[in-house]
C-alpha cells in the first residue's frame, strides 16, 4: 500500500502522516498540522530541477580540474598544483595512500555522484520497473558520499593557512579550488532535490 | 499500546509500528530504508555529550592547532586561521563555505541541541522545540567537520615531506569533539521529541478545556 494511492504523504521535517486534501497531481502540497511545514507528495519538479543543478555542476568540473587548485611561491618561481597533477606527484613520490585518498575524494566520488544521479533521472523518467532496490542504493550512497568531496578544498585552505613564510615558501589558493567548491555544493544540492520515492512510481 | 502508520520517505510504502515504545530499529518492510532507531536514555545521551561537545568546541578554537617548521621558520596556525589567510586573499567564497561547514553550522547545531536537550533532562519542555528541532534537521548535511578532520589528516601527511609538523592541544580536541557529536548524531532520534512535543500540546489542549 502506497502513501501517494491513499491521499497520504509523509511530512518531511516531523515525519508525521499527512493527509493531502487535493491529490489530482503529485505535486499539491498541504501544511503539517504538527510543524507547520510544507509537505508534499512528490517534490514539485524534482526531476527538472535535479536535471538543472546536475548540469551545472558538469559544467563547474570542467575549470575545477582544469584550473589550478592552488599555487606554491618559493624563491624558485610559481608551481601551480591541479588534482591530477597532485594525484600524480603523489603516485610517484611513492605515497599511495595519500595520492589514493585524493584520487578517491575529488575525481572518483565527484564523477560516480554525477554518473549515478543521471542514471536515477533517466531510469525515473522512463518510469523503469527494472532494479529499484538496487537506485534506492544507489541513491543512499550520493547523499552519503557527497560531503566528502570537501576534503580536497580542506586541505587548500590548511595549505594556506600554514605554508606561510613570505619570500621563502607561500601558498596561495587557485582558481580551481573556487570552481571544485561550486561542484560540491551543487551536487549535494542536485542529490536533496532529487525525490526518491519517484523511483518507485512507475505505472502511469 | 501506541499505533503508528508511518509512510516511507525513500519509497512511500506505509507500514505500521505497533508499539514505538519499544527499543530497536524500524525499518521500511518494502525497501529496508530505517524508519527510525528507539533507543533508552536517548535525551540524557545527546545532552552529555553536546555538552562535552560545546566544551571541546571552545578547547579547539582557543588553543593553537597546528604548528610547521620549514629550516628554522616555524608558522602557527589556530583552528580558523585558514579562514582568515582566506578572506585575505580575497578568497570570499571559499572561506565564507568554510567558516559555515566548521565553525558556524557545527556550533549553532550544539546550541541547538543544548537548547532542546537540557530542559528535557530536567524535567521541563523546551519553547520553540518544534523550530529547533526542525533547524537541527535542516543544517545536518552541511556541519562538516568529520570531512575537516580527514582534510587534516591529508594536509599533514602532504605536509610532512616539505618540513616538520608540530600538533597542538587543539588538534587533540577537535579528533574528541569530531569523534563525541558522530556519537551524538547516532544516537539522536527526532520522533521521541515529536511524541514528546505531541504530549505536551495533548496537556495544553485538555488545560484549555478544563
Amino acid at each position: 500500500m502506497r502513501a501517494i494511492e491513499q491521499g497520504v504523504a509523509t511530512c518531511p521535517a516531523c515525519h508525521q502522516m499527512v493527509k493531502i486534501p487535493d491529490t489530482s497531481s503529485p505535486g499539491q502540497s498541504t501544511i503539517c498540522p504538527r510543524c507547520q511545514s510544507v509537505v508534499h507528495s512528490r517534490i514539485p519538479n524534482s526531476i527538472q530541477q535535479t536535471w538543472a543543478l546536475v548540469i551545472a555542476s558538469i559544467v563547474f568540473y570542467i575549470p575545477a580540474n582544469l584550473l589550478p587548485m592552488m599555487h606554491v611561491h618559493t624563491f624558485a618561481g610559481v608551481e601551480s598544483d591541479t588534482i591530477i597533477s597532485g594525484v600524480i606527484y603523489f603516485i610517484k613520490s611513492g605515497s599511495y595512500l595519500i595520492g589514493f585518498v585524493i584520487l578517491i575524494a575529488s575525481i572518483i566520488v565527484p564523477i560516480t555522484k554525477l554518473i549515478i544521479l543521471i542514471y536515477l533521472l533517466i531510469s525515473v523518467q522512463k518510469r523503469s520497473s527494472l532494479r529499484q532496490h538496487e537506485r534506492r542504493k544507489l541513491y543512499r550512497l550520493t547523499e552519503i558520499i557527497g560531503r566528502w568531496s570537501m576534503v580536497d578544498v580542506y586541505v587548500v585552505g590548511i595549505m594556506v593557512a600554514l605554508v606561510h613564510f613570505g619570500g621563502l615558501t607561500e601558498i596561495k589558493a587557485g582558481a580551481g579550488a573556487n570552481f571544485f567548491l561550486l561542484v560540491v555544493v551543487v551536487t549535494m544540492l542536485a542529490a536533496m532535490r532529487f525525490d526518491p520515492r519517484l523511483i518507485w512510481d512507475t505505472k502511469e | 499500546m501506541s499505533a503508528h502508520y508511518f509512510s516511507c520517505h525513500e519509497c512511500d510504502e506505509i507500514s505500521i509500528v505497533t508499539d514505538i515504545n519499544k527499543p530497536g530499529r524500524y525499518k521500511c518492510p518494502n525497501c529496508g530504508h530505517l524508519l527510525f532507531s528507539y533507543k533508552p536514555g536517548m535525551i540524557e545521551k545527546v545532552f552529555a555529550y553536546n555538552l562535552a561537545a560545546l566544551i571541546l568546541f571552545f578547547v579547539t578554537n582557543y588553543f593553537p592547532f597546528l604548528a610547521f617548521n620549514i629550516v628554522g621558520n616555524t608558522s602557527h596556525a589556530n583552528f580558523t586561521t585558514s579562514i582568515y589567510y582566506l578572506f585575505n586573499e580575497q578568497e570570499w567564497m571559499m572561506g565564507s563555505i568554510i567558516l559555515m561547514t566548521t565553525i558556524v553550522v557545527p556550533l549553532t547545531r550544539i546550541i541547538l541541541y543544548l537548547m532542546l536537550f537540557a530542559p528535557l533532562y530536567f524535567g521541563y519542555f523546551p519553547r520553540y522545540a518544534v523550530q529547533m528541532l526542525k533547524l537541527l534537521e535542516k543544517l545536518l548535511p552541511w556541519g562538516m567537520l568529520d570531512v575537516f578532520l580527514v582534510g587534516v589528516l591529508v594536509s599533514i601527511v602532504k605536509l610532512v615531506k616539505m618540513g616538520t609538523i608540530i600538533p597542538g592541544t587543539s588538534l587533540w580536541a577537535f579528533m574528541i569533539m569530531v569523534f563525541v557529536l558522530a556519537a551524538a548524531q547516532a544516537i539522536f532520534d527526532p520522533h521521541q521529541i515529536w511524541n514528546i512535543i505531541d504530549k505536551e500540546r495533548m496537556k495544553q489542549n485538555e488545560g484549555l478545556t478544563v
